[in-house]
């Protein structure tokens, strides 16, 4: 563990040295006259997967740092997305926001509701962000034709599974269809006599709302639209129907909590699970077993929302602030860093370039699980970017819960959230017309 | 004569509003002022980080009434409140009862019983969140043990919220009993004295002799009880996030969610003044019922 860091650390230092004259060569960053003084920035972060996250950033922030004089970048970690996007919102209430944040794509939306964010169109097609940053990826980060910030970490769900438990029931290969998914996860299941001993499958809690809308993508439907949510459909109702008969089997968990359900897999007590892939580096290297990793599977075709999210620059700051937030975003996203911190940590790597390095290359013929999103990753887009997203995630978990705890039926649950949500959409819309 | 004492009077009444000056002044900036202001907001719709806002007169109280998640949530919070409140005392009077001898080492039990107190409760949600663990959990492989079905806990939406009341009542019962126990050194002893000399059994004595003595106390401790209970939103954010389905969310926490969650401050002041009012009657209620019990020694 210790001598990959060390090694990370050194791609790292090159890289920022192969960065430097670009970055310098840059118009209007650093010009000599503000050289001297230090820009001080702050960047608000959260941890939103499994493993040790924080130390990673916080490293490359040191790094960051030691490499470029007049810019210090003051990491704050802020907890969980929530948690980082209610910091942000009330440092903007009182018109002092970060310089940048991370928060989760589906708060674009959100954000530029408050007239929150800089703009970066222009920088960025100055520079090569629209040539080599991943097309998908960087559509998360774009409202109506602008680019409101440079994707850091996207990801996809994955199907992670433990292949001793596989072998063992004598199952050759992962689920490709919601029918298989069934069907491995009922032969998976573990029970002695009324005791569970081990789940077939576990999707992990908190962010099943996400989970739920690859089901829906997966069934053909993207269950939003820019100022409404489509609940209701019977696509969604039959996905939500299918998670219902898979609990009612006795192979899946009807509830969890998101690291709680990357314990249990790690402990056994699940033999499959929906995480991030973002988790990837750690379930593979802290499980006892080996792990597999699968697409999602599929119903009419595979699907999934990406997660993760963009860094984003505040509208309301110096133009100092604003160039040297921008050459940190920027920094942060270059193609060493990316292939490095898509290593470390399971999130896809931004850029076609990262990908293409030899190192990487080098990694995936050894980690070739690590594959398996970027590949997903071709059948997903942003994941529920409505205004009032925050109240819409927690109105369907709630309709979810309350669905798989038995206490109300699938289509009734759906059609409620569906028609609150739209209510609360159209009131935050009616703000904007005055 | 008389004029002098007036003025030393009205000079006395000046030197008290003066040293109570400070305290208003605080008192008025972080507690009336806001309840002002949520009680504007809650007519207004207001978007945290934002600056404008917009008058809608009553919508935000005309939601309340539509909202299907308030009504679960005032429901939670009245049935916490009304099994925490009784559940603790009764916990706190027998301990307090047992505790209050003068055998040795009855200091270490004292201790032992109020350490629970002493433990930050967001350091006490997440030791309760690894007990109430449903595979490793050292309450289910107890109830194993026992040879009763295990559970799921906070997982499941029947038993999250008797969870988290059950932590609650192991929490609070050593503050209150170490009220009760004060209050117990109070009552004299000769009383206990004859009615043991009459053959009172020890169950009697407790309701006539103890409970009646103590009660000014024991409503002080309901009061307390009441005030902390509506309030409790730390063990709900730590444990279970209002979840599963919405079995454990709370007044506070909805609050919360409204305002910082989804920016929502109008509603969230709608939401904060209906507490208010529960509140209110709440206390309203065990002033009027309980508050006409108590027995006050020699005086009324």
């Amino acid at each position: 563990m210790k001598s990959t860091k060390s090694t990370m650390t050194r791609r790292r230092m090159l890289a920022s040295g192969l960065a430097a004259p670009f970055v310098s060569m840059m118009p209007g960053v650093l010009t000599p006259a503000r050289a001297n003084e230090t820009v001080k920035l702050q960047f608000m972060y959260p941890v939103g997967v499994s493993g040790d996250i924080n130390t990673i950033i916080s490293g490359m922030i040191s790094e960051f740092n030691a490499t470029h004089d007049g810019i210090e970048v003051e990491a704050i970690y802020a907890g969980s997305y929530d948690n980082t996007e209610q910091k942000v919102i009330t440092a903007l209430g009182v018109g002092e926001p970060p310089a940048l944040w991370l928060p989760i794509n589906s708060s674009l939306q959100t954000f530029l509701g408050l007239d929150a964010l800089e703009d970066i169109t222009e920088q960025a097609k100055a520079d090569d962000i629209y040539d080599d940053f991943i097309g998908g990826f960087l559509d998360t980060a774009i409202s109506d034709d602008r680019l409101y910030g440079l994707s850091f970490q996207p990801s996809t769900p994955v199907l992670y599974y433990n292949k001793d438990a596989f072998a063992e029931r004598g199952i050759a290969k992962a689920p490709e269809t919601w029918d298989d998914l069934l069907e491995t996860a009922k032969a998976l299941t573990l029970r002695d006599g009324d005791d569970l001993k081990r789940w077939g499958l576990i999707i992990g809690g908190g962010w099943h709302d996400w989970m739920f809308e690859g089901y829906c993508r997966q069934n053909g439907l993207v269950p939003w639209e820019k100022d409404k949510v489509l609940w209701d459909r019977p696509e969604a109702v039959e996905a939500l129907s299918f998670w219902k008969t898979m609990v009612d089997a006795g192979c899946m968990a009807p509830a969890s909590t998101w690291q709680g359900s990357a314990n249990d897999f790690m402990a056994g007590s699940t033999a499959m699970l929906y995480h991030s892939t973002g988790s990837l580096t750690n379930l593979r290297t802290s499980s006892p077993f080996e792990v597999g990793v699968a697409f999602m599977p599929k119903k009419k075709q595979f699907g999934a929302s990406q997660g993760g999210g963009p860094i984003m620059i505040a509208k309301n700051q110096s133009d100092a602030k604003k160039e040297a937030a921008w050459t940190f975003a920027r920094w942060m996203t270059n193609t060493q860093n990316q292939a490095a911190w898509s290593q470390a940590t399971g999130y896809l790597a931004v850029r076609k370039s990262s990908w293409e390095q030899p190192e990487m290359q080098q990694y995936l013929t050894e980690v070739p699980q690590a594959e398996v999103a970027m590949k997903q990753a071709e059948y997903s887009g942003a994941f529920l970017q409505v205004p009032a997203y925050s109240r819409a995630r927690d109105t369907l978990k709630s309709a979810i819960d309350r669905t798989l705890a038995g206490e109300i039926a699938p289509e009734t649950a759906l059609s409620d959230a569906t028609t609150e949500v739209n209510r609360e959409i159209a009131r935050v819309l009616r703000r904007k017309k005055g | 004569m008389s004029h002098a004492f007036a003025r030393a009077r009205r000079n006395e009444m000046l030197l008290a509003y003066a040293l109570l000056l400070p305290s208003l002044v605080f008192l008025a900036a972080f507690t009336y002022w806001p309840i002002l202001r949520s009680v504007w907001f809650s007519l207004h719709d207001v978007l945290l980080g934002d600056p404008d806002i917009y008058w809608v007169g009553a919508e935000n109280y005309l939601r309340l009434l539509d909202d299907r998640l308030f009504w679960k949530v005032l429901s939670n919070t009245a049935f916490y409140t009304l099994t925490t409140i009784p559940l603790s005392i009764a916990a706190a009077l027998l301990l307090a009862v047992a505790l209050d001898s003068k055998l040795r080492g009855m200091a270490i039990y004292r201790s032992a019983f109020f350490y629970p107190v002493m433990i930050p409760s967001v350091a006490a949600g997440m030791v309760w969140v690894f007990l109430y663990a449903p595979g490793y959990g050292p309450i289910n492989e107890a109830l194993t043990r026992i040879g009763l079905p295990r559970l799921d806990w906070l997982y499941d939406s029947k038993w999250a919220l008797p969870a988290i009341v059950l932590m609650s009542v192991w929490k609070y019962s050593g503050y209150f009993m170490l009220i009760l126990l004060a209050a117990l050194k109070l009552v004299p002893s000769d009383l206990y004295e004859a009615a043991r000399l009459d053959g009172v059994s020890a169950w009697h004595r407790l309701l006539h002799i103890t409970i009646p003595l103590i009660s000014p106390t024991l409503y002080f401790v309901i009061i307390i009880g009441t005030l902390h209970s509506y309030q409790i939103f730390d063990y709900v954010y730590v444990m279970t996030q209002g979840g599963p389905a919405d079995s454990t969310n709370v007044l506070t926490f909805y609050i919360y969610q409204n305002g910082f969650q989804y920016q929502d401050i109008g509603y969230a002041s709608a939401l904060a003044n209906a507490l208010l009012i529960f509140v209110l009657g709440l206390i309203g209620l065990v002033a009027v019922t309980l508050g006409r019990k108590v027995h006050y020694l020699g005086e009324r």
